[in-house]
């Protein structure tokens, strides 16, 4: 064996010398030939007999030479010369293949980086598939939550699932205390959390069931970015003690570098979730806390086996739930996957759809300019093949060269993947889950090469399979039918693709600028938000928060400039605001509304220059009033659309309404006047009936920490910007503050959307810009494939005109025949970008108008440009050139 | 003159091996050997025998090396190397193993048609 390997290797290293061969060739003619004269045959005979018996010299040599291993290795290194010769020669050929494929796979490459995580990577836990995410919906949460004295009979009693656990609802901000306070964000978890996703601490260890417990010893688990930047990465973190939020606690491990948290959050600081369950039916109305809860589903249970066995504790649970609240819950069980990723995968989907077809356009482009290439090469493919090259080594040699371009072709693709990749993390709101963490990877690299080998092998046998017949050699004319059609189609094909792409696009496009151009209800422009973090721990009373923004909001209405200065705990349109149920309100002197019906309300506590500052109209009644703030009546002010609900056909100013939601316990307060609609619900969903209180000077009135501060000023933010940071910190100068003039906020919310516009429209783009290529790639090729018949037929007295409308005929009813796929295939698919689509028909009939119209212009440029280059041929010279 | 007969795929390896167990000999050697021995049934057409002679060399099977003929001739001569005498044993094995299968279900053909 090692033997044969070695011998092989020699040979492999010293090639024999042909004229070792010959010689020996040479002895054995020799033999043949005097033994044939000793037979008795004449001399020269004798020499003919023996060559013929001997057969071809060249073929035995050449046999000789392929028995030799390795020997393929320099036919390769050949046929690798020999396509850079050939590409050299026809630069814009290579160029235009090279493009094309750069951009097909880079594209490619690029999306599927971002989409792989959202649509296959598996999550990054212990067998993913199992963990589910479990708990009430309803109305005013889309997501499942518990309730602690639910959770506790759930996590008695469940039996479809091997674990269970629960963690706090979200992250909240927390300080941690040391020479220089610094705002973290804190979240906590049961004990069985990590195990649960299959995960253990890279230093120290989870928590221990002692420490999840009330009462319990102190102790976090920090995260591994705290470790590594606080604490640079101290190998003593263990053991030390930090102080959160004043209270000081051990450091018992560092979580992992990528853990990822199921809501997708990140936190610094994590501590033991400690649930009581006697509390539980004590606190919060007897409903508990609330906390998210996860769950890992047995071997062999599947989710809805698991909601099957649920369902009798749901509905023991329901019995607990007031009446209004009954209807509209209910208990949802889903996969990690889809809590995690439900909301983006119709995007990824569609993105991925355009880029698949952008690909194939490429793909489509690269297989008609090789087409095209191995027309116009029939002859020369041809002349190798009568000179003595086998079909196998024909087709190989194409092969070759197909694969160098797409060895090029994927290496500048891997460029324009990388950069697009950086393109889409810089320009991707902060909402989509996975994708700052996009990057390319082996993977994805691998995923290229493959597709770019495809490519290469695809429309390298396009060309290679053709058999180059021996009338090629003195055919003048070589393009053959069947084949022109096959390009036609290719074009149709592409037109058809690009057709649909764009349609998408267009659409989004339209979308997008009807969100941008709405009408919110408000004046954005000058105003600047204010977010103050009162540390809780020490803001702990109701009373210190009011001390506190009392204080700031009359400092803030003497900076210059201040026109309208309001304290709020949410504003318009988007993110946290106090919603409740509309059936919750009651009206003095009226019988309930039936619960479950009118949906939610949104409910604001403001102070009365809130309208003022953001230019809401009171369009019936009467604003606020400073006297309201101290006086001891209870003041609200509707929206519009809830006057409407409420008192329809009535006048709302005067009536009451009884304490319940978002009024609390008390008197009945009064309606004072009514408010123009704002949008106040993201801003592409129809917008919510709203109610504003009176946030009064009076202590009630300032539990909560979610507080704004609006600032409507004459002038610049840059300029108020800092006067408001020096003034808060002239008050507490510890507490860290967040700023963004309001438009700026806006325009975030409008993110999501740009993002996928952009996106999609730059795909679009380059599957037009493609598609054009191509067919503008077929014109020019058929036209000098004809210019002999052109020639003759103006020879014979056609006019310049006759031969333009010949050829962009041609090339017209290839582009309508795609056209009219296209437009089937658009108004097919539009559907699936519904869930994308904002006050815009899938079935838009400007979008279906505009961009057929659109494309036909650029094709029919596409079309003219060498259809006109084709009508100025000189007839004497294309005859004679026969 | 009989019709000189199709050698079976591989078989060719095996008459060269063959050939040369008895002495070393160059390509003209083996073409007649082989022509003589099979009283020209198998003749070897050149066109094959030198490919085949250096796919053996190639494998190790042979090693060849150039000697003085009889009437003072420089000639290449292949002998057989221990691998190739190993690779005959194995070959020739095998090649029984199929002939008694082929004649056996020849047999059983004659016997059936009888």
């Amino acid at each position: 064996m090692i033997s044969e390997l070695l011998t092989r290797l020699r040979f492999l290293i010293l090639r024999k010398r042909r004229s070792e061969l010959d010689e020996e060739i040479e002895f054995h003619l020799e033999q043949a030939i005097t033994a044939r004269i000793a037979a008795g045959t004449d001399p020269a005979e004798a020499r003919r007999q023996a060559l013929i018996e001997f057969g071809g010299i060249e073929l035995t040599r050449d046999q000789c030479e392929e028995q030799r291993p390795g020997w393929w290795v320099g036919t390769v290194v050949q046929d690798v010369r020999y396509a850079l010769r050939g590409f050299r020669r026809n630069p814009l050929f290579t160029i235009s293949v090279l493009v094309t494929l750069a951009l097909g796979i880079g594209a490619t490459t690029a999306v599927f980086s971002v989409v792989d995580r959202i649509l296959f990577r598996p999550l990054p836990y212990a067998e993913p598939n199992r963990i589910v995410s479990l708990g009430f919906v309803h109305a005013l949460e889309r997501q499942e939550f518990m309730m602690g004295r639910f959770y506790v009979e759930w996590q008695k009693n469940q039996t479809p699932f091997s674990a269970i656990a629960a963690q706090s609802t979200g992250v909240h901000n927390c300080d941690l205390v040391e020479n220089d306070p610094e705002q973290l964000s804190c979240i906590s978890f049961q004990a069985g959390f990590l195990p649960l996703f299959g995960i253990s601490p890279v230093l120290g260890r989870n928590f221990l069931p002692e420490e999840d417990r009330p009462e319990g010893p102190p102790v976090v688990m920090i995260s591994y970015g705290l470790w590594k930047g606080h604490y640079n990465g101290d190998p003593h973190i263990l053991e030390r003690m930090i102080n959160v939020d004043g209270h000081p606690a051990r450091v018992v491990g560092v979580l992992p570098k990528d853990f990822q948290y199921p809501t997708l959050e990140s936190a610094d600081i994590v501590s033991p979730f400690a649930l009581d369950p006697a509390a539980q039916q004590k606190v919060n109305g007897g409903f508990g806390y609330p906390e998210r809860v996860f769950a890992r589903l047995k071997p062999g249970v599947s989710v809805e086996q698991a909601y099957a066995q649920m369902q009798p504790l749901f509905n023991d649970d329901l019995k607990w739930f007031p009446p209004s609240a009954k209807s509209e819950t209910r208990l949802s069980i889903r996969t990690l996957r889809d809590r995690e990723t439900q909301d983006v995968r119709p995007v990824a989907w569609v993105l991925f759809g355009f880029v698949l077809a952008v690909l194939l356009i490429a793909c489509a482009n690269v297989a008609g300019l090789m087409m095209a290439r191995g027309a116009v090469r029939q002859r020369e493919l041809a002349v190798r093949s009568a000179i003595g090259a086998s079909r196998g080594r024909l087709i190989r040699q194409a092969l070759t060269e197909a694969l160098v371009l797409s060895f090029a072709g994927g290496l500048a693709g891997l460029a324009i993947a990388q950069a697009l990749v950086m393109v889409f993390v810089h320009l991707a709101p902060t909402g989509m889950p996975f994708i700052s963490k996009t990057h390319l990877d082996l993977r994805i690299a691998a995923f290229a090469a493959l597709i770019s080998c495809l490519c290469g092998v695809i429309f390298g046998l396009a060309t290679a399979l053709q058999k180059p017949g021996l009338t090629a050699l003195n055919a003048r004319v070589s393009m053959s039918r069947n084949h022109a059609f096959l390009r036609r189609g290719l074009v149709a094909t592409q037109i058809a693709i690009s057709i649909t792409l764009l349609s998408g696009a267009a659409l989004l496009l339209r979308s997008f600028t009807k969100i941008e151009g709405q009408n919110l209800g408000m004046q954005t422009g000058g105003v600047l938000t204010v977010k103050v973090a009162l540390p809780w721990w020490r803001y702990n009373t109701p009373q210190k928060v009011m001390d506190f923004y009392l204080r700031l909001e009359s400092s803030l209405q003497r900076l210059p400039g201040t026109r309208a200065l309001a304290v709020t705990d949410s504003i318009p349109p988007g993110g946290w605001q106090g919603d409740f149920r509309f059936s919750d309100l009651q009206v003095q002197g009226k019988p309930p509304i039936a619960p479950g019906t009118g949906g939610t309300v949104v409910g604001r506590s403001v102070t009365p220059d809130y309208f003022r500052a953001l230019d809401i109209p009171i369009v019936r009644g009467r604003n606020f009033s400073d006297q309201d703030r101290t006086g001891d009546g209870r003041e609200v002010i509707l929206s519009r659309l809830l006057a409407d609900h409420l008192f329809p056909g009535e006048n709302p100013i005067g009536k009451r309404l009884l304490p319940g939601a978002h009024i609390s316990s008390g008197a009945a307060a009064i309606v004072v006047g009514v408010a123009d609609n704002v949008k106040n619900n993201g801003l592409t969903e129809q917008s919510d009936p709203e109610m504003y209180t009176l946030r009064r000077s009076v202590v009630d009135d300032w539990g909560g920490n979610h507080l704004l501060v609006i600032v409507d000023s004459a002038m610049p933010a840059a300029t108020t910007g800092p006067w408001v940071r020096s003034e808060i910190s002239s008050i507490d100068h510890t507490i860290p503050v967040e700023m963004e003039p309001l438009n700026q906020t806006l325009n975030r919310l409008a993110d999501r959307p740009r993002f996928e516009t952009t996106l999609l429209g730059f795909f679009a783009l380059v599957g037009l810009v493609l598609a054009v290529v191509g067919l503008y790639g077929l014109i020019a090729f058929m036209t000098t494939q004809r210019t002999q018949e052109i020639g003759v037929r103006m020879a014979l007295g056609a006019t310049r005109a006759n031969i333009l409308r010949l050829i962009a005929n041609d090339g017209l009813r290839t582009v309508l025949v795609g056209l009219a796929i296209g437009l089937g295939t658009a108004l097919a698919v539009s559907r699936m970008l519904k869930t994308l689509l904002f006050q815009v028909s899938a079935y838009d009939l400007l979008t279906y108008i505009a961009v057929p119209l659109l494309l036909l212009l650029v094709a029919l440029v596409a079309i003219l440009i060498p259809a006109r280059a084709g009508t100025r041929v000189e007839p004497s010279v294309t005859l004679r050139s026969e | 003159m009989p019709q000189p007969t199709d050698l079976l795929q591989g078989t060719l390896d095996l008459l060269i091996l063959q050939t040369l167990v008895l002495e070393p000999m160059h390509g003209w050697g083996v073409a007649q050997r082989i022509q003589q021995l099979s009283k020209d049934v198998l003749q070897i057409g050149q066109g094959s025998l030198y490919p085949a002679l250096y796919r053996l060399e190639y494998k190790g099977w042979i090693r060849s090396e150039w000697q003085i003929t009889e009437n003072n001739r420089r000639a290449k001569y292949y002998r057989l190397t221990p691998i190739g005498k190993k690779q005959l044993a194995t070959e020739l094995a095998a090649w029984d193993r199929l002939s008694s299968a082929i004649a056996s279900v020849l047999g059983r053909a004659t016997e059936a048609s009888a």
